[in-house]
């Protein structure tokens, strides 16, 4: 277990304690583009409005299949899953919706399920609570409050194709979740800690990879737009917690600090650390219907 | 001990541990990442459409894995478009080998037999090939001890990258050759001269880390902007493996430099949705 006055590090207070803030004035503006895309998705969606039920039955049934694949290929969230899971998880899938709508409705569901996991980990004494490293506090509650909106994006983009909003976490990696949770009880702080970061990593990979292969599965090219400007952001949360895994394993958390001068004391691998491969790989992409409302 | 104090102790002891780690994800990624991206670039060739001929393909992919595996290895020479002498003769001193500096008219690039997907591959090489030569250029300046001090994580990540960036252009160039085409081997026409200015003015450490996240920021920006431009699935597939692993390379830049390490707007406030004005 680290000690606790080591795990609380001084953070810069420039560039963090008026993050929060600032972001209510920005995300009008982020938002734009995603408006003006809404837009053209609107016209796109009434002209796939007779789209063949036959072809949206059959993106239905190809992605049941490779769900089955998504859960085996998971680490700890694929670990809990199980082929039990398939049959459930197929169900909850509308074949009568648009394949953009159900992909739409999936990503909102890992969007809701980070938000969830988020809330729960900052509820915690050694991510949001006074053992915390301010850093991390601070991630946590700028990710959680982007993943909401990442899930309000989706979700606008549903409704104006005429579906469902979904409002719910992914069904597969509910329960994945929830046990990974409860496996926190007891544990020190440095432990907690790292389960924490290493279950936040997982959906945040999932989040990435799904929409980086989202972005070749979507029709519409205002939908590859809409993934194409959450997938680089999702891997932005992977790098960094991939960072603040390895400064915790390694015994640094003091590491983890925005601090001047950090980087000169900083081990070398830590320059690479968070970006594992030249090119993101979709082998972890929740299957895209996983998530549709049915 | 105060705060600052410790914040900033010199990490030691474990540091066998993280080279372990990264060791671990080089490998995973030369055995997971490159036959993915191989794979993936042999079906966009397949999709391109523009291939005269089947054997010509095959020859192409053959060429193409060759060409990466070189690339990887750190033997790719490049020829630089207009760079400036400090530029220039930085990125000479190394592995990286200036062959022919020449001009090339903004204008007149892509060149006018690439069209469509093709092109878009042509630009997206380009500015692959200029982040390469400026990493490049940076990592032999820094050798040259005319940054200052070197933090060994700075030194870590331009190596890195610039591997990366080294594989992407092949990844692109594999398209190219793939599809009859001429490789490109010259930096970014339109941005080189920036580019060059803006090296001219670096003087440390932080500085290379500001050009860097130029770069970065407009490689990224203009993967994402294609991503809905592009028509080939596997064009798309090919554009959005890179620009992820870009916005990577911003956040780690971002922390290096002590600031919120993730997209940000000017004034330092994270984006939840990646915009695409610097996008090229």
């Amino acid at each position: 277990m680290f000690p606790h006055e080591e795990v609380t590090m001084t953070a810069d207070p420039r560039a963090l304690a008026e993050l929060l803030e600032e972001s209510q004035d920005t995300h009008a503006d982020a938002m734009r583009p995603t408006h003006e895309a809404l837009d053209e998705l609107v016209d796109l969606g009434h002209s796939s409005a007779s789209e063949d039920a036959t072809a949206n039955r059959a993106f239905h049934e190809e992605h049941q299949r490779s769900l089955r694949t998504s859960i085996g290929g998971a680490t700890l969230l694929g670990a809990a899953g199980g082929a039990a899971l398939v049959g459930v998880l197929a169900s909850a899938a509308s074949a009568a919706s648009s394949s953009d709508v159900q992909i739409l409705q999936t990503a909102a569901s890992i969007e809701n399920l980070a938000v969830a996991t988020y809330k729960t980990a900052l509820t915690l004494p050694y991510i949001g609570g006074s053992s915390a490293n301010p850093v991390v506090t601070k991630f946590a509650q700028v990710t959680m409050g982007q993943h909401a909106q990442h899930a309000d994006a989706f979700n606008a983009a549903v409704k104006q194709l005429g579906g469902k909003a979904q409002t719910q976490p992914d069904p597969a990696f509910v329960p994945v979740v929830n046990k990974a949770v409860k496996g926190l009880s007891g544990v020190t702080d440095a432990q907690g800690a790292l389960g924490v970061v290493g279950l936040a990593m997982e959906l945040e990979n999932i989040a990435a990879e799904t929409y980086v292969k989202d972005t070749v599965l979507a029709k519409s090219s205002t939908n590859k737009a809409l993934f194409a400007s959450i997938m680089g952001i999702e891997a932005q949360h992977v790098s960094v917690l991939l960072a603040v895994q390895a400064l915790l394993k390694a015994g640094a958390p003091q590491l983890i600090s925005l601090a001047p001068g950090t980087a000169a004391a900083l081990p070398a691998a830590a320059g690479s650390v968070g970006f594992p491969n030249a090119f993101y790989k979709t082998n972890s992409a929740a299957p895209a219907n996983q998530g549709a409302v049915k | 001990m105060s705060k600052r104090s410790k914040s900033q102790k010199q990490f030691a002891g474990t540091e066998g541990e993280l080279i372990s780690m990264t060791r671990e994800l080089d490998e995973l990624h030369h055995d997971v990442g490159m036959p993915i991206m191989a794979a993936g670039v042999s079906e966009m060739i397949d999709s391109m459409g523009a291939v005269p001929q089947a054997t010509n393909r095959q020859t192409s992919r053959r060429t193409f894995l060759m060409g990466t595996g070189a690339a990887v290895a750190g033997g790719a020479a490049l020829f630089a478009v207009g760079a400036s002498p400090g530029l220039a003769a930085a990125a000479t001193r190394g592995e990286a080998r200036l062959h022919s500096v020449s001009s090339v008219d903004a204008a007149a690039f892509p060149p006018s037999d690439l069209k469509g997907d093709l092109a878009v591959a042509a630009v997206a090489a380009s500015l692959e090939n200029l982040a390469v030569f400026a990493y490049n250029a940076g990592i032999n300046a820094a050798l040259a001890g005319k940054l200052g001090a070197v933090p060994p994580a700075v030194k870590q990540f331009a190596v890195t990258v610039k591997s990366q960036h080294t594989q992407h252009a092949a990844a692109w160039n594999g398209v190219l050759t793939g599809a009859g085409k001429k490789k490109v081997t010259i930096t970014n026409p339109k941005l080189t001269p920036t580019v060059q200015a803006d090296f001219a003015k670096v003087t440390d450490i932080t500085g290379l880390a500001q050009l860097a996240l130029t770069l970065e920021t407009i490689a990224a920006q203009t993967y994402q902007a294609e991503t809905s431009m592009l028509k080939s699935s596997a064009a798309i597939g090919l554009s959005s493996s890179i620009q992820p692993v870009e916005m990577q390379h911003i956040a780690i830049l971002y922390y290096v430099l002590g600031e919120y390490p993730g997209a940000q707007s000017s004034a330092g406030t994270p984006l939840a949705f990646n915009p695409t004005s610097q996008a090229v």
